[in-house]
């Protein structure tokens, strides 16, 4: 995601990660019970991780986050008038940057000469599970995580 | 002030089904095309700004959302 928002940083695409709550609370990264511990995790998210976007905290009741389902990695991506125009419940790089490409082409169609009208439209797109990646990250908050979700998942 | 009891709900301190099935709500979160309502948000130096600020300043703008964990 990272790489989406350097690509597009010049057709006027803005890119912003808003932090939620802890997902998989561990040892080294336990639940959230204060807002100062919020902007501690939110700069080891930035650090560790290497987020390049600006990070935005949500209120520590996730208000925000709420609103929009509290899924635990959603993407979704907003036109200048504030209006959503795409919403997705896991968040993946080839989706937005598809959805990105053809939202970008929306001017050259219409200066074309295209009258266009907005529709909804509903797909189901396709993410890489990346699961060694996601144990790795589940260790890294320590194991109490792992636990929880091998036994919330033991399918893995 | 926020609802203790709705912070320590949100902000739940195990991975087990029962707290955290009840924030999957996808299904319920507001359809694409109408306006949402703005929100507080916070920069890491502790400035603060808000999501419409956030989201009205480009053409597009990708908000993902997520945590350390």
């Amino acid at each position: 995601m990272n790489k989406v928002a350097v690509d597009f940083e010049n057709s006027d695409i803005g890119s912003v990660f808003i932090y939620t709550h802890e997902a998989h609370p561990g040892e080294n990264y336990p639940h959230l019970t204060s807002m100062d511990q919020k902007f501690r995790h939110a700069e080891a998210l930035r650090d560790v991780y290497g987020v390049t976007r600006r990070i935005l905290l949500d209120a520590l009741n996730g208000a925000c986050h709420r609103h929009f389902g509290s899924m635990p990695n959603m993407t979704w991506i907003f036109n200048r008038s504030g209006i959503p125009v795409y919403k997705s419940d896991w968040s993946d790089s080839h989706s937005v940057r598809n959805a990105l490409e053809y939202y970008l082409e929306i001017p050259n169609r219409r200066k074309a000469g295209e009258r266009l009208a907005p529709f909804h439209v509903e797909r189901l797109d396709y993410r890489n599970q990346e699961r060694e990646l996601f144990y790795e990250s589940l260790e890294r908050n320590g194991p109490k995580a792992v636990a929880e979700f091998q036994k919330a998942f033991p399918s893995g | 002030m926020p609802d203790h009891t709705e912070i320590d709900l949100y902000n739940y301190d195990e991975f087990v089904p029962e707290k955290f099935e009840r924030w999957m709500r996808f299904d319920d979160s507001p359809p694409v095309g109408k306006l949402v309502p703005d929100f507080p948000l916070w920069n890491l130096d502790r400035s603060t700004t808000s999501l419409k600020t956030e989201i009205t300043k480009h053409a597009y703008t990708i908000v993902e959302f997520g945590s350390f964990t």
